[in-house]
């Protein structure tokens, strides 16, 4: 069969000692670079990747650059849960319940949850590459301007249940979101909005700028409220690994993240942050206590978790299919290839197989080893939260100062981190959750320019919603999810939620 | 404490003491600003040339991205920096045209910089989805004017090469067509591949792999000449299309005053890295060719960043449209 | 006396809300509104304000009725110390370069809490200055120089 003789392929070129060598290597400084506060998978990726063109042959190269990837964002995860600094979209999710739990002293079952539910999205998702690569580049496709919007609003109308407070301001949150993503130079008319004149501000506001401010630095801020009478943040650590009845709970939500972390992965510019966000609010809505999402609900790690390892897997297929980057680490990706010689596009399968299968199954090895690698880690990572917070702070601005000036070597940027520092804090007093914010800063820009560049594409016919089959498909989820949301009895739940968190 | 001070000071003398000594150039790494992100094609370009250079120059040559605002914020860094030779920009064909299309702009494009040479020029190729009617560009000139009100051309936004190009063309056939921005290449040929989109213009950097795959269709070439990896692929002028030549070209800046023995010695690098085998290999599998000697010079990067300002504002200005 | 008595939390969120909805209204007023077919740049975003204004007003409203917790004390000293950090990082980095910039940064936000003594945030600094300069300059290469030209490079 020509899948097997493909895998064997790859697996005998990913398993050469020096392609498992430059594998590990990979892992382990994505993993150690990716850790370091304010540093995600991009900044990890471009600072790492002058690197790789020191190593000679491409398969390696890629192959270790993979390793980075999935080293950066199993780090950027563990960074989130341990101090609430997600330095990338997706991990802004795991933030949520993760950091809770580390707050209630769970912290290694936390991190185990999200090692567990990675390496097992991470073959689910190697795998699905394997074998629907190609059929699922059609559907990809298929997505066009009209089918983003209406997916768009699916994510929108979902994302209230993320709140765990008042719905009002989640929904407040949401808009203030889209509107800061809206910050920038207009993609259609070219006229550049909200930027107050400056120029640096030209291209909209920096993600992980805006996320370490409104995650980071407003928890940092809330912790040295009380000094004199709060011991730090964390309470008695107990237990390093999960227990039997967290592996019950698990184990469903990863899957289902898995799944829908694939699927949406597939999807240029929002598909990481979508797949997340999707997959907490399907926990939510399954769990038998939604009360305790929010507070340190294990399925709000591990659905989310694993949703973002498959998506950062499957957002590898359009690149590879089609040779097209679908976000800022496929760009980099690509970049890679073409200094290595390898033009990515529709042809490489065919032309370069043993590249082609290699990085597929280079993949599987990279989350083997990255689960190897981390379990034994837990311990530490954990030793590291008995760091007295007043030692741990200077050391995380210093590295979120360097980690976001990286990026664009934009000084701006840390004006932004400043600046929403005290944005987020601010919010974090009026009791408003930050996580909407960010899910509508990332979709802000997107819908508006689809919606635009959908009516331009119809000729101004707005029926163009309703009339393609996909948008129409995903606008009855859409209003089947709005049904849910204020259902009466979804609502009692919810008042419940309400009055035991202002109890 | 006072011990601690005083090592830290130490050290910092000893650094400073063996940065001061400056005799011959290049004597410690240069910086080369690319105005875009990091694994772009500008950003590609110059990461193969900046690694050739360095061979010869004996010093390495490390890339910043200082991406932004169309190019304008690194090109900005670069003009406020030390004209010492190290620091330098790549940029490309935007350097002349963000001249126009911005019209605040923190340095004054014609004065601010001193010239290396030209690094390269990336033709265009103009394309469309795979089942669009037209057979040839002859057929597709007559299609478009017919149906100027149903083709949509796409951009990967403004100032963008695709941008810059749709403008040329529909300067060219006097026809306007409804455009449709993206933002960044990437999205824009999604759409294309999939058919949500008419046409583009873009860079053979782009689209050589998609067009030899037969995933798009493409019409012609805005070069002078036909090029070798597609070469039953007509030029825009053999179809009639007079003086319709679009070229991506790069071009190495330094800060003006940089004394002239500096940006002719690295004048002299940037030739010799443009013949390196490696750099013309990796040049040709995106469709483009290293420029010629004559062509890395700084008198020759000179007049063509005239030449393309003077060409471009009349066209930027018909269509209107503004960065800022 | 029985007056309207405002919940300050909520208060507060809902002047916020009303407060930057009418800040992006604003700033979108200046903008080209187009038409709902043909939506410019100023369309979508007066929008998004109103909506966040009208949010703004419900929870004003919800606020003189339901009294919450109250907003807690405030970080000032933090305030103070830890959002200069960045800032601070920005203007000096590319002056002073990167090794003064990170030493300092992380000086200063040393002393946001009360419990740092001067000689463990010397050494914490000099400690973090010295493991950024190994990772990121000497390690990873990055184009950051150690010492910039305001120290006479």
């Amino acid at each position: 069969m020509e899948l097997i003789d493909n895998l064997i392929l790859g697996f005998t070129t990913a398993s050469t000692l020096w392609n498992l060598l430059f594998c590990l290597i990979g892992v382990l400084l994505g993993t150690l670079i990716g850790v370091l506060p304010g540093i995600g998978a991009t900044a990890t990726i471009a600072m790492l990747l002058p690197i790789t063109f020191q190593i000679g042959d491409p398969v390696s190269a890629l192959i270790m650059l993979a390793g980075v990837y999935y080293g950066a964002q199993y780090g950027g995860s563990t960074t989130a849960i341990l101090i609430n600094m997600p330095g990338e979209s997706s991990s802004a999710v795991t933030a949520i319940d993760g950091y809770q739990m580390a707050r209630n002293g769970r912290a290694g079952a936390a991190l185990a949850t999200a090692a567990i539910g990675s390496f097992f999205a991470g073959t689910v998702s190697t795998f699905l590459i394997a074998l629907f690569a190609i059929p699922l580049t059609a559907i990809a496709l298929k997505f066009g301007a009209a089918e983003f919007v209406s997916l768009m609003v699916v994510g929108l109308i979902s994302s209230i249940a993320l709140a765990h407070g008042s719905v009002i301001k989640a929904m407040g949150m949401v808009v203030l979101g889209l509107l800061l993503g809206l910050v920038g130079t207009d993609v259609i008319s070219g006229a550049p909005r909200f930027n107050l004149g400056i120029r640096e501000y030209a291209d909209g506001l920096n993600f992980v700028a805006v996320a370490v401010g409104v995650f980071g630095i407003a928890e940092i801020l809330r912790n040295l409220e009380n000094e004199h009478d709060r011991s730090v943040l964390i309470k008695k650590v107990h237990g390093l690994m999960p227990t039997r009845e967290d592996f019950r709970r698990m184990a469903a939500p990863i899957l289902r993240g898995t799944a829908l972390g694939s699927v949406l992965g597939i999807l240029p510019g929002a598909g990481a942050i979508l797949g997340s966000f999707a997959s907490y609010t399907v926990e939510k809505r399954m769990s038998a206590h939604p009360e305790e999402f929010g507070k340190g609900a294990i399925e709000g790690v591990a659905g989310p978790e694993s949703a973002n390892n498959a998506g950062a897997q499957t957002s590898f297929i359009p690149m590879l299919t089609l040779g097209i980057p679908t976000n800022p680490v496929m760009a980099l990706m690509a970049g890679a290839m073409i200094i290595q010689g390898i033009v990515p596009g529709p042809n490489v399968a065919t032309e370069q197989p043993s590249l082609f299968w290699g990085i597929i199954a280079s993949m599987w090895i990279g989350n083997l080893l990255l689960i190897v690698l981390n379990l034994p880690l837990i311990g530490l990572w954990v030793k590291l939260l008995t760091v007295p917070y007043y030692i741990l702070f200077p050391i995380i601005m210093a590295f979120c100062s360097i980690g976001v000036y990286s990026v664009n070597s934009n000084v701006y940027d840390l004006y932004v981190v400043a600046f929403f520092g005290i944005f987020g804090y601010a919010l974090m007093k009026m009791r408003c959750e930050p996580a909407p914010l960010l899910l509508g800063f990332v979709l802000g820009p997107l819908l508006e320019e689809n919606l635009r560049r959908a009516m331009i594409l119809s000729k101004g016919d707005p029926t163009t919603f309703i009339t393609r089959p996909i948008s129409a498909t995903l606008l009855v989820l859409a209003a089947a999810v709005l049904v849910i949301v204020f259902l009466p009895a979804v609502k009692k739940k919810r008042a419940e939620v309400f009055v035991e968190e202002s109890a | 404490m006072r011990k601690l001070l005083a090592a830290f000071a130490a050290a910092t003398m000893l650094a400073l003491a063996s940065g001061a000594q400056a005799q011959t150039y290049p004597d410690r790494p240069i910086t080369m600003v690319v105005p875009f992100a990091a694994g772009g094609p500008t950003d590609t370009v110059t990461r193969l040339v900046a690694e050739a250079m360095s061979k010869d120059l004996g010093q390495q040559i490390v890339v910043e991205n200082v991406g932004g605002a169309g190019g304008t914020l690194g090109a900005a860094r670069v003009a406020k920096a030390d004209p010492d030779g190290y620091t330098l920009l790549l940029h490309h064909i935007g350097m002349a045209t963000s001249a126009t299309l911005y019209r605040k702009l923190p340095y004054d494009t014609l004065q601010a910089f001193d010239y290396v040479g030209l690094v390269t020029d990336v033709p265009m190729t103009i394309v469309a989805r795979k089942d669009f009617e037209p057979a040839d560009i002859k057929s597709l000139l007559d299609y478009v004017k017919a149906n100027k009100d149903k083709v949509t051309l796409a951009n990967a936004g403004i100032g963008a090469a695709s941008h810059l190009c749709g403008m040329m063309f529909m300067s060219a056939i006097q026809t306007p067509l409804v455009t449709v921005p993206y933002k960044g290449t990437g999205p824009a040929m999604t759409d294309l591949l999939g058919g949500q989109v008419d046409m583009m213009c873009d860079q053979t950097t782009n689209t050589t792999k998609q067009i030899k795959a037969g995933t798009i269709k493409a019409y012609a070439v805005t070069s002078a000449k036909r090029l070798d990896v597609l070469p039953d692929l007509p030029t825009a002028e053999e179809a009639g299309l007079a003086g319709f030549q679009v070229g991506i070209w790069h071009g190495i800046y330094a800060p003006k005053g940089t004394p002239a023995e500096i940006t002719e010695r690295l004048s002299k690098s940037l030739q010799l890295a443009l013949k390196d085998a490696n750099v013309a290999a990796r040049f040709a599998e995106l469709g483009t060719a290293p420029s010629t000697e004559a062509e890395a010079t700084p008198a020759a990067l000179k007049a063509k960043l005239e030449s393309e300002i003077a060409r471009w504002k009349p066209v930027i200005e018909a269509a209107g449209q503004f960065a800022d | 006396m029985k007056s309207i008595r405002i919940d300050s939390t909520n208060g507060l969120c809902g002047a916020f809300f009303i407060a930057c909805g009418l800040f992006f209204a604003y700033q979108s007023w200046i903008l080209d509104m187009g038409t709902a077919l043909r939506m410019g740049p100023g369309y979508f975003p007066l929008l998004l304000a109103a909506v966040l204004v009208l949010l703004g007003i419900f929870v004003l409203v919800q606020a003189t009725r339901v009294q919450g917790e109250p907003i807690g004390p405030l970080a000032w000293r933090g305030m103070l110390l830890i959002l200069p950090a960045p800032i601070f990082f920005g203007l000096t980095v590319r002056g002073l370069g990167f090794v003064p910039a990170i030493f300092i940064t992380a000086f200063t936000a040393s002393f946001a809490s009360v419990r740092m003594k001067p000689l463990a945030a010397l050494t914490l600094s000099v400690g973090v200055t010295f493991f950024s300069y190994l990772v990121f300059s000497k390690g990873l290469n990055l184009p950051f120089r150690p010492f910039g030209p305001w120290l006479g490079f």
